[in-house]
């Protein structure tokens, strides 16, 4: 993270390293701890399959925090998570290894507060092991400067 | 099947609509944004930026150890028991009465317009945006309750704001 990217120097479009990340029973569990969010579906196997899922599944806390991760990695603890919309088409099981995709699609200066911010929008795919997309992520950036 | 912890409302579809436009009383976190839940985050999704590890850097660039921003929802979670015995109280969009026995997350939006640190005590204020119609997906058939949460920090000033889709359902493979 020593190398961040200069806003100013940034050519769009551009590909961000490959991230991945294996998600075992304790990863899930651990989410649950970390979030307070105790449905069932998140610590209890016997629930996920009464609901038609293989096991138990990261919540929507996990994988904002993991496409959040990705960016900041990528752009360095300067920069901040301004805005992140994201799609929930399939979930992420114990066992599963998740796989994020970024790509900076557009750099702008909002002019609309003061001081400007140097914004960048990201896209970012989180897919499993089984190349199945399971989270499309549009991020958005602000950078120091 | 076991019951489910959370306090899901049933009902039809027409006393979920009464709730469309309604927003909640404000509800304010049990306690502050703290460290060690900023971490156990971190942790959980193994992310090593010093934002959320080393106080001094995260002082200097953001006035304190900085709130994961995909931890947001978790501030205003409580705990999954509360002294009073009573279950605790849960997010708007379960307590849409609607007859789905279940639910899974579909779609979420969140801006951050300035950073949450340590210290910082947060309030929601929560409204159902909308309920669709009844709808059929490979999970189920149930209906799809979009809110959106706008929290403010102890000095009133709006420090994010959410947009939830859930998709509240009965499992059934669809015929």
């Amino acid at each position: 993270m020593t190398d961040a990217p200069d806003w100013s120097q940034i050519s769009v479009p551009l590909e961000l390293p490959e991230v991945k990340d294996e998600i075992t029973y304790q990863r899930v569990v651990m989410n649950s701890g970390a979030t307070w969010d105790y449905f069932p579906g998140h610590f209890d196997p016997a629930y996920a399959e009464s609901q038609g899922h293989p096991t138990i599944f990261v919540n929507t806390m996990h994988l904002a925090g993991f496409a959040d991760r990705i960016a900041t990695d990528w752009a360095g603890p300067d920069s901040r998570v301004v805005r992140r919309k994201m799609r929930l088409i399939g979930s992420i099981y114990a066992g599963d290894t998740m796989v994020g995709r970024g790509r900076v699609v557009a750099k702008r200066r909002d002019a609309s507060v003061d001081p400007p911010r140097h914004l960048l929008d990201l896209q970012i795919d989180v897919t499993n092991q089984r190349g199945e997309l399971c989270c499309p992520v549009e991020l958005t950036l602000q950078l120091p400067g | 099947m076991k019951p489910i912890s959370y306090q899901l409302a049933f009902g039809t579809y027409e006393d979920a609509l009464r709730m469309v436009g309604v927003a909640s009383e404000p509800r304010t976190a049990g306690t502050v944004v703290s460290a060690a839940r900023i971490q156990m985050f971190a942790a959980t999704v193994r992310d090593r930026n010093p934002s959320y590890w080393n106080a001094e850097f995260a002082t200097r660039t953001w006035g304190g150890l900085l709130a994961p921003p995909g931890l947001l929802m978790g501030w205003l979670t409580p705990p999954p028991w509360e002294p009073t015995g009573q279950p605790p109280v849960s997010a708007i969009a379960i307590r849409v009465p609607l007859p789905g026995t279940t639910f899974i997350n579909a779609a979420n939006e969140a801006e951050f317009p300035l950073p949450i640190v340590e210290g910082d005590l947060l309030t929601i204020v929560e409204e159902v945006v909308s309920v669709s119609p009844e709808k059929r997906t490979r999970l189920g058939t149930g209906h799809f309750v979009e809110t959106l949460d706008t929290f403010t920090r102890q000095d009133g000033t709006v420090v994010a704001r959410n947009r939830n889709t859930l998709f509240r359902f009965t499992p059934g493979a669809p015929s």
